[in-house]
């Protein structure tokens, strides 16, 4: 189907040989859910240091200063600051997929009833949700997220929420952040599916017409089954990107991994190790998330629907 | 008795006028074929019935009633419709497409949906293909599904937009048989073909236009033998010689 391949293609694609792969994998989540689960309750129950490395740092930290001034010592002395700057980035590791998550999530439930108004809307509310799209497409997300956190007081109306802040609520920077990506992320998402939902044929619609069902239960039961599933290639794009672009709520002071990576930087100024570290845990993320996105495309594919 | 009218139906797009003043009934129980030179009007026609298209003047009448002074739903329920290119549900299977006008439109549960889809899906000799999507049906098993799928909503009348012109020749005559079976039931059929085999042996009009207007009608061996216009006669003479005619 020509129509549908037109939407199809990949931006990330991960390759390698399985195994290695898995165990890269393996590796990268095993130690980011081991170092949470130790940070939130594993260090309280053995009364240990919740900022500990888990790592051997101490050691880095010896043999840099054996090799000092050679290659293997560059190497320890660069294991001994990453390893420092674990803990806090794997902490803003956590905050950086909640506000990827959350925004992908509510961004999809607001996208996708503005994508079927811009398809099949009157006039006057396709033109709405067209310049909804437009003006959140049309700005840089920087500007909106500042707009949001410096332009209105609502940072000032979420703190005196009695929750914000509390256990695993993020406080009210991360909360104006997760609002500003929700709203920009079901811009770009609601573009992924109208062009999805307009690849679907229009005998589709005709033939559920012709049947009874209403046009509501037509673009419900017909369309967005198929075109939902056309979109996912280009909605897995959209998680690639906002994985990436969550980095802008280091700006308004949230402090998720680029914001906690950087702020260590700024005290020791290795700002080549910590922005490795920031960049491979980004990295990890990109192609676990494409990975994923590459299952689910796989878990829900049907013969001849999309090919 | 008189189950389908049309009253002077006009419909035009743009400047060219697609139907130009279409009037006959048909009968319930019979099956009319319409025959007719791509560009004729005949898929406008039949997509008029159930207000696919809408006319510009004139009225179609179903049992009496003007179909414009019932719910649009509602009518489309009782007219079944099979497509040319079959446009079964894509993500569907076989009998999942039976099911959703079942459950949605006629509000079946989905036990009594599925147990009367596997009846229809039987009717048309599918109940092995009732788990294959329609990517894994061959053109033929596709088009049967398809009028599976028109049966189950329980129409009083059918309408065929050319059901057999997609098709590998020799997958025509599984449809054909399962048509030919729904006629001697006596379903009210308005058919849109080129298929003269069907039309010979099973139509019981023969209604031929040309230029959106209805130049002659009657029994098929009177149009095929002793045809009144001329235009008829060159027409069934060029059909027969390309569809073949042949029985099947």
């Amino acid at each position: 189907m020509s129509a549908a391949s037109t939407v199809r293609g990949r931006v990330v694609k991960v390759t390698g040989g399985g195994l290695f792969r898995w165990l890269a994998f393996g590796v990268f989540w095993g130690y980011l859910v081991v170092r949470w689960l130790y940070q939130w309750v594993g260090a309280d129950l053995l009364g240990m240091d919740p900022r500990a490395p888990l790592l051997p740092v101490e050691t880095f930290r010896t043999l840099a200063t054996t090799w000092d001034g050679t290659r293997i010592g560059g190497l320890f002395s660069f294991l001994r600051v990453a390893g420092d700057a674990l803990p806090a980035a794997v902490t803003g590791t956590w905050l950086t997929i909640i506000l990827t998550v959350v925004a992908m999530a509510a961004g999809l439930v607001i996208a996708v009833p503005l994508a079927v108004t811009r398809v099949y809307g009157g006039p006057v509310t396709r033109w709405a949700a067209l310049g909804y799209t437009e003006l959140i497409r049309g700005t840089p997300l920087l500007a909106q997220l500042f707009v949001l956190y410096y332009g209105l007081s609502l940072s000032a109306t979420l703190r005196e929420l009695p929750f914000v802040g509390e256990g695993f609520i993020p406080a009210q920077a991360a909360l104006v952040a997760m609002i500003g990506f929700i709203i920009n992320s079901s811009a770009y998402q609601a573009e992924y599916i109208r062009s999805a939902l307009q690849s679907v044929e229009v005998g589709q619609l005709t033939a559920g017409r012709a049947v009874g069902l209403s046009k509501l239960q037509t673009i419900r039961r017909i369309v967005l089954p198929q075109g939902l599933r056309y979109g996912i290639p280009g909605w897995s794009n959209e998680l690639v990107y906002l994985i990436k672009y969550s980095s802008l709520a280091a700006f308004i002071t949230v402090p998720e991994l680029y914001k906690r990576t950087r702020d260590i930087a700024s005290g020791n100024f290795r700002y080549f190790e910590l922005l490795v570290v920031a960049g491979v845990i980004y990295l990890g993320l990109v192609l676990s998330a494409s990975a994923l996105m590459g299952r689910v495309e796989q878990r829900v594919a049907i013969p001849g629907l999309g090919e | 008795m008189t189950l389908l009218e049309f009253a002077d139906v006009h419909q035009s797009y743009g400047e060219e006028e697609v139907l130009d003043g279409i009037s006959f009934g048909v009968d319930r129980g019979a099956v009319e074929v319409i025959i007719g030179p791509s560009g004729s009007g005949k898929s406008t026609l039949l997509r008029c019935v159930n207000r696919l298209t809408d006319i510009d003047s004139g009225d179609i009448r179903l049992d009496g009633t003007s179909i414009y002074a019932r719910d649009e739903n509602e009518l489309r329920q009782q007219v079944g419709m099979v497509f040319q290119d079959f446009n079964l549900f894509a993500h569907l299977t076989a009998l999942e497409n039976v099911t959703l006008g079942l459950r949605r439109v006629r509000g079946f549960s989905k036990e009594e949906a599925v147990a009367d889809a596997h009846d229809h899906l039987e009717r048309v000799g599918l109940l092995e293909q009732a788990e294959s999507y329609p990517a894994e049906l061959s053109g033929g098993q596709k088009q049967r599904v398809g009028i599976a799928r028109a049966l189950a909503m329980d129409p009083e009348i059918m309408l065929f937009d050319e059901p057999t012109s997609a098709l590998d020749p020799e997958l025509v005559g599984e449809v054909v048989s399962v048509m030919r079976d729904l006629a001697e039931e006596g379903m009210t059929m308005l058919v849109v073909t080129h298929e003269m085999g069907f039309a010979r042996s099973t139509a019981s009009r023969l209604t031929f236009l040309d230029d959106g207007r209805l130049v002659e009608q009657g029994p098929p061996e009177q149009l095929f033998e002793r045809p009144e216009h001329e235009r008829t006669g060159t027409f069934l003479r060029r059909l027969t010689e390309l569809h073949g005619g042949i029985d099947r």
